[in-house]
């Protein structure tokens, strides 16, 4: 055996045991007969394709069809969730306090970094309208990335940043948009464009400059993200229902990949529940943290263990599912 | 399978409908089919191979290990067959109607010779 099958064969540990030993030796075979003479390790896109084509038949193994499905589905519903939110952000970042009325550090016109992050999020809903698929996955990872690096920045450049508990489900709503459809009806591409146009309109009119500069902790902005987890978790379930009634299951799925940013969109009231402190806007910072950790380790186990017991169930049910059929 | 096919669905089908292939020769001849387009990788190949199985759209035709290495030819099923040629017979279709709108809309939008400006003076 040479290193290169050897390699290849540890790569198979992907795919699950019963579909190696049936599977296994044809496919190792078919990547041997494409790879150049002399070639000692896999390449990277062979890699991933092996990692890709693993997870997909364990997925199918567990009887869990409907699983990619679910997770496109769940991924609109996260774009256009994070896309809206980012057009309130964007209006309220142009209502800076003035500094010599309140003292807050500005980012000049502007109230903090936020507006770099929530401006990506404008054209990632921008490329969804015009071009779905690869690149409005792109521009998702672009805003992202410029949606986590907006922690670093702050502390590097010690200027004003939103906090994080408006990061934080911006950033799990991006994880889960990832998953966007490369095929979508025309009619939908452009509903996160409408959306956050509307969305940023609705938020000139709360946070109107007649009344009072704007900040990410001011009244009439706190309630806006433990609101967009109740729209959010209704829309999930209506969903799950409206399909599940039809026997079809990709909206439960989509659910439960949602759960999570729906957990992180309701941190306040979360670690409100959870904080001993009297709570007059925002919770304390300790039981922000706590409560955020307990939502990023629950929410993303519940779809490995979701797809754990649905296999465990199909191999008590039906032991031959899975194989090659002869 | 639902349809219309995806069109890697469609090429593996279309190389199959030519003879029984195994994993490397169906890859060789989507690349070709395809002309160079379409580079399928294993794991995404017998992926692929899986659902058209379970559909009963293709079928295993035999098994041979040659050099040491297990190689398991597929055919097209009659199944196959019939989706093929009713995919293939939408597209025609899409195609002719497709090039007679575009044959009009060259026709009505040619440039027109311009006239002779003036008489026979």
């Amino acid at each position: 055996m040479t290193d290169l099958e050897r390699r290849y064969l540890r790569l198979l540990a992907a795919y699950p045991a019963d579909y190696r030993r049936a599977r296994g030796a044809e496919i190792v075979g078919t990547y041997l007969d494409l790879a150049a003479p002399g070639r000692r390790w896999p390449s990277p896109a062979d890699a991933a394709d092996l990692l890709r084509g693993g997870l997909r038949q364990r997925v199918r193994a567990a009887g869990a069809v409907d699983l990619m499905p679910g997770v496109r589905l769940a991924a609109t519903v996260a774009l256009l969730t994070a896309t809206t939110l980012a057009g309130v952000w964007v209006v309220l970042e142009l209502r800076p306090a003035p500094i010599a009325g309140f003292g807050e550090p500005t980012l000049g016109p502007f109230v903090s970094l936020g507006i770099v992050a929530w401006t990506a999020w404008g054209l990632a809903a921008l490329a969804h309208a015009l071009a779905p698929g690869r690149w409005t996955r792109r521009a998702v990872a672009l805003a992202l990335l410029l949606t986590a690096a907006l922690v670093p920045a702050g502390a590097l450049t010690g200027l004003p940043r939103p906090p994080l508990f408006v990061l934080l489900p911006q950033i799990g709503l991006g994880l889960v948009a990832l998953g966007a459809a490369d095929r979508l009806p025309a009619s939908l591409r452009a509903v996160p464009l409408i959306a956050a146009g509307g969305a940023g309109l609705l938020g000139a009119t709360l946070m109107s400059r007649n009344m009072f500069s704007a900040s990410y902790y001011t009244w009439t902005v706190v309630p806006v993200l433990p609101t967009a987890a109740v729209v959010v978790l209704a829309l999930a379930l209506l969903l799950a229902a409206g399909l599940g009634l039809r026997g079809d299951l990709r909206g439960g799925w989509a659910l439960l990949i949602l759960l999570t940013p729906v957990g992180l969109l309701a941190l306040q009231p979360l670690a409100g529940a959870l904080d001993t402190a009297p709570v007059e806007v925002v919770p304390s910072w300790t039981a922000l943290a706590a409560t955020a950790v307990l939502v990023a380790l629950v929410g993303p186990a519940l779809l490995p263990l979701t797809l754990a017991a649905r296999s465990h169930w199909a191999r008590v049910t039906q032991p031959r599912r899975g194989h090659l059929p002869q | 399978m639902d349809t219309p096919l995806r069109e890697p669905t469609f090429l593996i089908l279309t190389a199959l409908a030519g003879e029984p292939l195994h994993g490397y020769g169906l890859i060789g001849e989507v690349t070709a089919l395809s002309d160079g387009r379409v580079t399928l990788r294993p794991g995404t190949l017998y992926g692929a191979l899986d659902r058209l199985v379970d559909a009963r759209l293709v079928e295993v035709d035999r098994e041979e290990v040659v050099d040491g290495r297990l190689r398991r030819y597929y055919r097209l099923s009659p199944a196959g067959d019939a989706t093929l040629s009713a995919e293939t017979e939408r597209l025609r279709r899409n195609v002719e109607a497709a090039t007679a709108r575009l044959a009009a809309r060259s026709r009505a939008t040619r440039p027109i010779s311009p006239r002779v400006v003036g008489g026979l003076a």
